[in-house]
């Protein structure tokens, strides 16, 4: 399965926030998209998702025009977790993890065995199934989140798209959340697609990573192609080192010592 | 689930208790061997036409309207995402009162039409709000907006014409003030029609309800279509609320209260807290009316009356014990 936005243009009126985007996205690979705040990073992904509407061009998943799918059948094919969801404080773990069975079901009637079984296996997954029966009001920020990734990867999508999975983390946190993605996708092979502030991390988890810069496609490529000091000084205008260290496998980012 | 199976059983039980009490108390009191032997019996005694044509219908009226106004708020708290929506919020209560008084007032010879009158009106000021909210979608926050704007104009037109009107205003205040007494088993009968079409359409709303309740973007992710789902269940929600007033007049508060305290007892998952709430609202409507009829001796106050004067302190007594009723 693959993604493709061909020439997309997203706006709202007569503002253009993302102009002739054209990227591909692959099953099976972790893609990451960076970019400096108010770059669109966010809008790219929800028009990819049909989060939101585009203008121009197009976006064809497994080869139709994404706007040819049910809404129930696009949601059977890609999960996405959004940076604004919320829950009732009261909704148990569980409870709210089977919502992702939601596309599946059909109308009037309730969950079957699978779906309880892979409700069940996907809060096992995500480190979630000791706190099943507990309410969503009582779990902190990174078990929250990982509750989340629970709900869309109920959905059993091919490809799961996540905005900013680690914002509001604690490093620890956030760590655990890239494990979690990193080794959902080894496992499992579903395909991830995420908005990432973090250079470090995106650099660590990613098969390849799109740079967007003012709304445009500024490069695309492996992480050790995309990430350098180059890209790091026009598009984020920040100058730094991209440095290899012994028994490392990935490169690391050294920013310049402030005054 | 065993926690919400036995809140709806103990408010099922409490319902048939206070149809029996409410059946006995009143002007005249029985006890209820004498109103079973009475109904049971083929002479038409004064304590069988009393409860059989005067209690019974009111009876069965409260616990028809209470469900369709409480069913009517769950569905709008779901559309707005905001736990003060209520059938006032998408105009059918200032609607629906504009058409009545406009009809009392100025055309009196149409009152026999009222409720037809009284529907429409709600139904318009409905269509109005959402007309004037739509932008390329359904934004909570534009219908409330738009929905104050619509009631604070209505508003004024109701109060300008009954103060132009001042000496004739009794059937325009029973109407705000909604009250089912005096109700017969035509109106019970209709108000039936009207209130299980309604819940079956309700019933139906549970999965998009439930699923508005994650927010937008997790909703359409799940595959609903949000706007279409907006629409229908307000809709839904509008002809319940619409129904409801046209047949008895306003009653306000049940469609805030009631949907608020199922929530509170048995948690915000709709497939329970709609048919709690359905009950708790026939409990909760019934015991207004009988002690609407019962507490001074000769006077009638009015249901609505009564579900504002007791329901506002003792939702306020349900917030502050908030702590202790959150579903755990």
């Amino acid at each position: 399965m693959q993604v493709n936005c061909n020439h997309l243009q997203v706006g709202y009126g007569d503002t253009v926030i993302i102009n002739d985007m054209t990227i591909t996205i692959d099953k099976k690979q972790i893609t990451s998209i960076i970019g400096p705040n108010g770059s669109g990073k966010s809008t790219v992904l929800k028009a990819a998702t049909r989060l939101l509407n585009y203008q121009k061009g197009e976006v064809i998943i497994n080869g139709r025009d994404i706007r040819k799918y049910k809404s129930k059948e696009l949601s059977r094919y890609i999960g996405v977790l959004a940076q604004k969801h919320s829950a009732p404080a009261d909704f148990r773990v569980k409870e709210l993890v089977s919502y992702g069975r939601m596309p599946h079901l059909k109308p009037l009637s309730s969950f079957s065995k699978e779906d309880y079984e892979i409700i069940d296996k996907v809060m096992k997954t995500t480190g979630v199934w000791h706190l099943r029966d507990k309410s969503i009001y009582e779990c902190s920020g990174g078990e929250t989140q990982r509750v989340w990734i629970a709900t869309v990867l109920a959905q059993d999508p091919e490809i799961l798209f996540l905005d900013e999975p680690t914002t509001y983390l604690d490093v620890a946190h956030q760590l655990e959340v890239m494990q979690l993605v990193k080794n959902l996708n080894k496992n499992t092979g579903v395909g991830i697609v995420m908005v990432l502030h973090d250079l470090g991390q995106a650099l660590e988890v990613s098969d390849k990573i799109i740079v967007i810069k003012d709304g445009k496609k500024y490069s695309e490529g492996t992480p050790e192609e995309v990430i350098t000091p180059k890209m790091l000084k026009e598009v984020y205008n920040v100058d730094a080192d991209v440095i290899s260290i012994a028994g490392r496998e990935k490169p690391v980012i050294i920013y310049k010592e402030l005054a | 689930m065993l926690r919400c199976g036995m809140v709806m059983l103990v408010l099922l039980i409490l319902l048939i208790v206070l149809i029996f009490i409410s059946c006995a108390v009143g002007s005249a009191g029985y006890s209820v061997v004498e109103i079973v032997k009475a109904l049971f019996s083929k002479e038409d005694s004064i304590i069988k036409v009393t409860v059989m044509y005067l209690r019974l219908p009111r009876i069965f009226m409260a616990v028809l309207v209470g469900p369709a106004l409480a069913a009517s708020g769950c569905l709008l708290q779901a559309v707005m995402r905001n736990p003060l929506a209520d059938p006032g919020t998408i105009g059918v209560s200032a609607g629906a009162g504009t058409a009545a008084i406009t009809i009392l007032l100025i055309f009196p010879n149409l009152s026999m039409s009222l409720p037809l009158f009284a529907f429409a009106g709600a139904a318009l000021a409905c269509v109005l709000i959402y007309t004037l909210a739509w932008k390329g979608g359904i934004d909570p926050v534009r219908i409330i907006l738009s929905g104050v704007a619509i009631n604070s104009v209505l508003g004024g037109y109701n109060s300008m014409l009954q103060l132009l009107n001042s000496d004739n205003l009794s059937g325009v205040l029973a109407f705000m003030n909604g009250s089912i007494s005096g109700v017969s088993w035509g109106h019970v009968r209709i108000a039936a029609v009207y209130t299980f079409i309604g819940l079956f359409f309700a019933f139906m709303c549970i999965r998009p309800a439930n699923a508005l309740q994650l927010g937008d973007e997790m909703a359409k992710n799940l595959g609903i279509r949000v706007n279409l789902s907006r629409v229908c269940l307000s809709a839904v929600s509008a002809f319940l609320a619409a129904a409801t007033v046209s047949v008895v007049g306003m009653i306000g508060f049940v469609g805030l209260l009631v949907p608020h305290i199922a929530r509170m007892l048995v948690g915000s998952d709709y497939k329970v807290m709609l048919p709690t709430s359905i009950l708790l609202s026939s409990c909760v409507l019934l015991a207004a009316d009988t002690i609407g009829r019962t507490i001074v001796p000769g006077l009638e106050i009015p249901v609505g009356v009564v579900m504002s004067v007791i329901g506002g302190p003792f939702f306020l007594y349900m917030l502050r014990k908030r702590g202790k009723f959150n579903a755990g």
